[in-house]
């Protein structure tokens, strides 16, 4: 859905990017915190720096924190100075993106700071052609939201999509919710001013180069698609490894562990693109159904404890350095039984892949950061070549590596050569740097762009979030009301055992990735 | 970048010198992975331009993998291969490199020149010829016959000597699946950008079908070759907007190159797009707003091999190119 009304501009015709959104004012509440300076304002910069944005793309930013425009902009340059894709920053380029920035100083309850705002986006629609068009985005804890959303409804400055005047649109980020009781209250308050086509959730994910091209791999190519079923997939691995422990984030991630933090969002994600049905139509809500019929497919936790591990670090090894137990780490409970690894077998009971087991894992202080999905094919249905060789063939396996060093690759037995039947498994590769060169664009950059022109397809919609914790909460409730505490692990290893059971126990072994 | 191997070879042995150099890992050197988008042929006539294309296409294969097979016609009987791989590491940990073999020909061999090289080419992988130098004449067979398996023919306009090298470009991209690829497009890539840009704001493309007039200028010594890409960018704006247009080509500086570009509207105002060398960006301004609003892009290399490599990087032919082409054609006819 795209809400441009004016007609194309022919000029644009076999440029680099055919369509740019028109300019609009993008109001970023929050605009001090650290999601504004590490991420947005580089990849909007970045933006500018590709040419995406259009002459008079606004940015005001929206804080309690003392700035003016002057300071405001003196602080983004140094955030993209340290933070863009694209360095060194480019003062021509800068000096004209720098022009529309600006900012505004207010409490985010304070109904007169709406005022000043709704009267400074006024003045841009006159001096900066940006036509009534806003975006808001709430770079906010979810307390902030319902104060927000009110204080926009009070002044008119939402506009509802029927009423025929220019859009607006609300970009919201994680979490959403903390359990499915938190993400309907949250939804209430946001659909509350903003109706469900004028929000757009950020799961960052999706807008990474390698997600997207699941779908390509998947439909737009001929030979995949066919063998995409429990008919020739033995079961499929998610791996989301990082390395790291959880750094300053003691606080919240003691609120919300791994799963709640992983795998109810990312990884429910990579599932149901790998897992969903072709859309009927390459378009958000097409492909968003089928993402939430795979949701609703997802078989139940409930009474099933035994498909779900969870984990915490102990003290370890990685990269050749001591590091520190999870119970060790700042702001973190030394009793703490919140799990920073979990592994679940899942099942999708539908006609394809019923039986078919999904393995995923996710945890911090793994040997190292990689997230990647793993197809293990069946292995070939007559072992005809068996009393001639030498050893057992492997099943096939393509690995979609999400990142880094992201790209493909299919695994398959060849022989070796010489008088007896030996084989080797041998790998075809495919990077995306080899191949394509440079440095893919940051996933904000693509995210943001897709909410100005008004794409909702690599967001989050309501019902994906709800239905993904109505499925996950079971489990979380188990695991609160557990009598026993995650299994520890050593950081730097790949978890705790009970994880390899999990999956060694159907006869089969983890990836290494 | 190096030249790990080197190797006389007749044809009939280059795939196996060539799968022997990718076997050969030297100790402790970082792994060589294989990779390859395009076969990329250069056709040199004349020694300059041999040389010319030994030193463009390594630097091209750097960001664009491709097998290069370089062309070299030399006096006399002679028909000649070598191969050679162009490596450059990526990280620490691995080289990525690609294939280059050259054919040297002496020109009573001319004939055997378009069997070898498609035996040579990588099968299924997409082929582009870059013809240095003047286009062939049509009553050349051997020119014809390279293009038989081409999907792009890479030249440079800049380098035409007159409007006939434009009219054979156009009949060689309406009568055969080649599409042409010029190098003056891809410098005109900055100023188009800038140019839409100019227009993205919904009051300004209000304002596109009341253009009456351009113009336009660029720098050099009065040369058709001088003067093509300002026919280019002419015949773009003439052919997306589908209408006439007044047209105004002035001589600038010495640099050869565009320097400004007016838009003049039905109303008398004015829109622009300029060439600020000093901080080597293009700008444009228009006035849609209460306060006018500018768009600056960078300008990319104008060197050999990064031109190539951003022809090479777009996987699909260019209609708009086309488009241009007939319109510039059709224009430098009609100055003279």
């Amino acid at each position: 859905m795209t809400t441009t009304d004016a007609a194309p501009n022919p000029l644009r015709e076999g440029l680099e990017r055919e369509r740019v959104p028109d300019p609009s004012v993008l109001v970023i509440f929050g605009a001090s915190g650290d999601l504004t300076q590490r991420k947005l304002l580089p990849a909007l910069y970045s933006l500018a720096h590709d040419g995406l944005l259009p002459p008079g793309q606004t940015i005001i930013g929206f804080a309690r924190q003392e700035y003016n425009d002057e300071s405001f902009r003196k602080a983004m340059r140094e955030a993209c100075d340290k933070h863009a894709r694209t360095k060194p920053v480019d003062d021509a380029i800068w000096d004209v993106f720098a022009r529309g920035l600006f900012y505004e100083q207010g409490d985010f309850g304070d109904a007169s700071a709406y005022q000043r705002l709704r009267k400074r986006l006024e003045e841009f629609d006159a001096t900066r052609g940006t036509g009534g068009r806003r975006l808001y985005y709430l770079a906010v804890p979810p307390q902030f939201f319902e104060p927000i959303a009110d204080r926009l409804g009070d002044e008119k400055m939402v506009h509802s999509p029927d009423s025929g005047e220019p859009y607006t649109r609300v970009i919201i980020e994680k979490p959403f919710g903390h359990d499915l009781a938190t993400a309907l209250e949250l939804n209430r308050v946001v659909v509350r001013a903003f109706s469900e086509a004028q929000v757009f959730r950020i799961d960052h994910y999706l807008g990474k180069e390698t997600v997207q091209n699941l779908m390509t791999l998947r439909f737009a190519n001929g030979l995949f698609e066919p063998f995409w079923n429990r008919q020739y997939i033995d079961h499929i691995q998610f791996t989301v490894a990082e390395s790291i422990g959880v750094e300053k984030r003691g606080n919240y991630f003691e609120q919300s562990g791994i799963a709640r933090d992983i795998i109810q969002n990312h990884m429910l994600q990579l599932v149901s693109l790998v897992a969903m049905e072709p859309p009927a139509a390459f378009d958000a809500n097409a492909i968003r159904d089928e993402k939430v019929k795979v949701l609703r497919a997802l078989r139940e936790l409930r009474g099933h404890e035994e498909n779900a591990v969870r984990g915490q670090y102990a003290a370890g090894s990685i990269s050749g350095e001591e590091v520190p137990a999870y119970r060790q780490e700042e702001n973190v409970d030394p009793q703490s039984r919140v799990e920073t690894f979990a592994a679940l077998r899942l099942f999708i009971d539908n006609w394809r892949w019923a039986d078919v087991p999904f393995y995923v894992r996710a945890g911090k202080r793994l040997p190292k950061r990689v997230t990647e999905i793993s197809i293990h094919f069946r292995p070939a249905p007559f072992a005809l070549l068996k009393t001639l060789m030498r050893n057992p063939p492997t099943p096939n396996v393509l690995a979609i590596r999400i990142q880094p060093d992201e790209g493909i690759a299919l695994k398959f037995d060849a022989k070796v050569p010489g008088p007896e039947m030996r084989t080797a498994p041998v790998t075809m590769d495919f990077r995306y740097e080899t191949s394509f060169g440079g440095e893919p664009p940051e996933a904000y950059e693509r995210l943001l762009l897709e909410a100005m022109e008004g794409d909702a397809t690599l967001f989050a919609r309501r019902d994906e979030i709800e239905t993904a914790w109505a499925w996950l909460d079971p489990l979380l409730e188990s695991w609160s009301q557990s009598g026993s505490g995650p299994e520890m692990y050593a950081a730097g290893t790949w978890g705790p055992e009970a994880a390899d059971r999990l999956i060694e126990g159907d006869g089969r072994r983890w990836r290494r990735p | 970048m190096t030249s790990i191997a080197d190797a006389r070879v007749d044809p009939a042995k280059i795939e196996r010198e060539l799968a022997a150099l990718w076997r050969s890992e030297h100790e402790g050197a970082p792994r060589l992975t294989r990779a390859a988008l395009w076969n990329v042929v250069a056709y040199a006539q004349h020694p300059h331009e041999h040389q010319l294309a030994e030193q463009v296409m390594p630097d091209v294969s750097v960001t664009v993998p491709q097998r290069t097979i370089i062309v070299a016609e030399q006096e006399g009987e002679t028909l000649d291969s070598w191969i050679s791989a162009n490596c450059h590491l990526v990280g620490a940990e691995r080289q990525i490199c690609s294939e280059e073999i050259t054919i040297s020909a002496g020109k009573s061999r001319r004939g055997h020149i378009a069997p070898l090289v498609a035996s040579l080419l990588l099968p299924n992988m997409p082929v582009a010829v870059w013809w240095l130098g003047d286009l062939p004449d049509e009553n050349e067979k051997h020119a014809d016959e390279m293009l038989d398996d081409a999907d792009r023919l890479i030249v440079d306009s800049s380098q035409f000597d007159s409007v006939t090298d434009l009219v054979r470009l156009r009949k060689i991209t309406k009568s055969t699946r080649t599409a042409a690829a010029d190098l003056n497009w891809v410098r005109l890539e900055e100023w188009r950008t800038a140019t839409a840009a100019l227009f993205d704001p919904p009051a300004m493309r209000e304002r596109l079908q009341n253009i009456r007039a351009v113009r336009i200028t660029a720098g050099g010594d009065g040369s058709f070759g001088a003067q093509a890409e300002s026919l280019l960018y002419c015949g773009w704006l003439m052919a997306q907007l589908k209408s006439e247009l007044e047209i105004d080509i002035a001589r600038g500086d010495e640099e050869r190159h565009m320097q400004s570009i007016e838009i003049r509207f039905e109303d008398g105002s004015t829109a622009a797009v300029n060439r600020d060398s000093g901080r080597n960006v293009v700008v444009g301004t228009g006035d849609a707003n209460a306060e006018p609003l500018d768009c600056v892009v960078r300008l990319q290399t104008r060197e050999l091999a990064g031109l190539i490599a951003r022809q090479l990087r777009k996987p699909e032919n260019d209609r708009v190119y086309e488009k241009a082409l007939h319109a510039a054609t059709e224009l430098a006819g009609r100055r003279g």
